[in-house]
């Protein structure tokens, strides 16, 4: 690849696993930890989601030279209103059932900090195909943690994934895990879960790099990373 | 008699934050030190009412006569930034000190969900003006009570030894999590 | 000056165009929603009285109140929604009833906020069932932790008590008023 591929490859990218909005950035936490009673609403939640990222993403790119810095945030969050109507008012249309199950929370999606935040830090910056790259690949990292959090909270709390019974009769549902409490536990539990992993990942990387120089250099191993 | 539960229901059974999930990202950022959360949970308490008050007369004197309901979202919005933009120069003009304890919370308050959720709710649960009213200082004194319970315990959990991967985020939402439980406990306790 | 304008063009232009695409889309939406809506009502009306093929609504009360007839168009009943509150928040359900008001067919709740597991328990068939056939006179009744012995007595759910009890209070506040309103002579 070119570099100016890699470069492209790594605006879509970044958002998946290095920026990952919910793990990472912890932003857009309203709708992650609200609907994710079952894997399905998560899936949902994060496609509405980057529906309205992407296509805010596009215009606001689009438009970026002709608005003036005063009425920016404005503008944004009228673009960004509309595009969530729309998502409404087909979903109401199209998805009844979808939409009565995520309530309220699709008008929020207005205010979820990781749109917002992706116009200020990038598409005002950046060229409609990279803003839409950018967009989609925080959609994507949107997606994977909504229904990874899902999964888990329907596994435990209704025995199934995706409405398929994966855990026997036998097994006793953990009701916490679809009460608002196991919401927050579950992320939490993830979050540092991974967290560790990486840590451990750049001790062993660490260990590595000593072992082939010491006793050359003495190199004080870095206390964890900043999330 | 009913006024006095949507306000308890509102703070208490059906807490925004502990039991709605609104409001999260303040909750998460601005906990670590009751100085800072307290203000913050009263700033956002008065931008809730004045939205209650602002959104109900929009949404009853012009999209419902004119049919246009479908803009309620585009214009809850701009009420909500227009609102707190307003409520920043105010505060500057009337009171120094306050907007030095205040002022940097008040842009924040903008992409916060709870004030939003509030202008929705409202609408969903068919509430009065007065109603309305009394949910939104309801909400707002829930969410100051959460945020100010949550930085006080942050501010012991400093002193904790909590391991690495844990630190920041991921205890927070644990300690939350235990917060909501225990916030289960008010669940029927009244009925709205 | 110039700044100014430009502020107040851009905001004007970008709100009229979001504006006009929103009346675009939404009159396209409003009817579908519209449809679903109605779709979502019927369901429920034939959910509660599986007999029945047809429905009218009745326009003599304020509130939404159908009359279920046969193929023969016979009424054989009624089916109405009617909503109070639950142990965490409102519950709106649809009762159906025969014609005499003497009998409840079957109920089927419609929205509810119960806690998960335990409240949610009244949507699902042994608390559910037991108001299929259930009679009215003089009112609902509940037991609680042994089973009814009186034809209009449901047992409560071990565990959601007050949602239980909730559902009873529902379906007996809307049979107290559609009694006055249809013994006043609304309705033939």
């Amino acid at each position: 690849m070119s570099k100016k591929q890699v470069s492209l490859f790594n605006d879509y990218t970044k958002g998946v696993w290095d920026q990952n909005p919910v793990f990472k950035q912890v932003l857009g936490m309203c709708p992650a930890l609200a609907v994710t009673v079952s894997a399905m609403n998560g899936i949902a939640m994060a496609l509405a989601t980057t529906f309205v990222l992407v296509f805010s993403s596009f215009i606001i790119s689009l438009i970026r030279k002709l608005i003036p810095s005063q009425v920016r945030i404005a503008s944004y969050i009228v673009v960004i209103a509309t595009f969530v109507t729309i998502v409404d008012l087909v979903m109401r249309a199209q998805f009844p059932e979808l939409s009565k199950e995520l309530g309220p929370y699709i008008p929020l999606i207005v205010v979820n900090c990781l749109i917002l935040g992706r116009q200020e830090a990038f598409s005002s910056k950046n060229n409609p195909f990279r803003s839409v790259l950018d967009a989609l690949g925080m959609g994507t990292g949107f997606l994977i943690a909504l229904a990874s959090l899902g999964a888990i909270r329907e596994l435990f709390g209704s025995r199934s994934i995706l409405g398929v019974q994966l855990l026997p009769d036998a097994f006793e549902p953990w009701l916490i895990m679809i009460l608002p409490a196991g919401a927050f536990l579950t992320l939490g539990l993830m979050m540092g879960g991974l967290n560790a992993m990486i840590l451990r990942r750049k001790r062993r990387e660490e260990a590595d790099i000593l072992s082939k120089h010491i006793p050359k250099t003495y190199v004080a191993a870095s206390e964890g990373q900043e999330v | 008699m009913e006024l006095i539960l949507i306000f308890v229901s509102a703070a208490l059974v059906n807490n925004f934050v502990l039991a709605y999930f609104l409001g999260i990202c303040p909750f998460i950022g601005v906990s670590n030190k009751l100085s800072s959360a307290f203000p913050m949970g009263l700033a956002t308490t008065f931008v809730m009412v004045l939205t209650a008050i602002v959104t109900w007369l929009i949404y009853h004197l012009v999209l419902v006569p004119y049919n246009v309901e479908y803009l309620q979202y585009v214009s809850f919005i701009l009420v909500v930034a227009s609102l707190v933009q307003f409520v920043e120069m105010v505060i500057k003009k009337v009171s120094q000190p306050l907007y030095r304890a205040l002022g940097i919370f008040l842009p924040l308050i903008t992409t916060n969900c709870a004030i939003l959720g509030l202008a929705l709710f409202i609408v969903l649960k068919e509430y009065s003006f007065v109603e309305g009213i009394f949910y939104g200082v309801g909400a707002g004194a829930g969410f100051t009570l959460a945020i100010s319970l949550m930085a006080g315990i942050r501010e012991e959990l400093e002193l904790a030894d909590v391991p690495a991967a844990f630190r920041g985020a991921p205890i927070t939402l644990i300690v939350a999590g235990l917060l909501a439980l225990a916030f289960m406990g008010f669940a029927g306790m009244i009925t709205v | 000056m110039k700044t100014i304008i430009a502020m107040l063009v851009t905001l004007t232009i970008i709100g009229v165009v979001s504006g006009g695409g929103l009346a675009m889309i939404s009159g396209w939406a409003a009817p579908l929603i519209a449809a679903n809506k109605k779709a979502a009502t019927e369901r429920a009306i034939f959910l509660v009285q599986p007999e029945a093929k047809q429905y009218e609504a009745v326009a003599e009360v304020p509130y939404e109140l159908y009359r279920v007839l046969d193929e023969g168009g016979q009424p054989t009943g009624y089916s109405f929604p009617w909503e109070g509150n639950g142990f965490q928040g409102n519950i709106r359900m649809m009762i159906g009833l025969t014609p005499d008001l003497a009998t409840i067919t079957a109920i089927e709740v419609l929205e509810q906020v119960e806690t998960p597991g335990l409240g949610t328990m009244i949507l699902e068939d042994p608390f559910r069932g037991q108001f299929n056939g259930l009679k009215t006179e003089p009112q609902v009744d509940w037991v609680k932790g042994a089973p009814p012995t009186k034809e209009n007595e449901v047992q409560t759910i071990t565990g959601a008590t007050i949602s239980s009890k909730a559902i009873v209070d529902i379906v007996n506040d809307g049979l107290a008023r559609l009694r006055t309103d249809l013994a006043q002579g609304g309705d033939k």
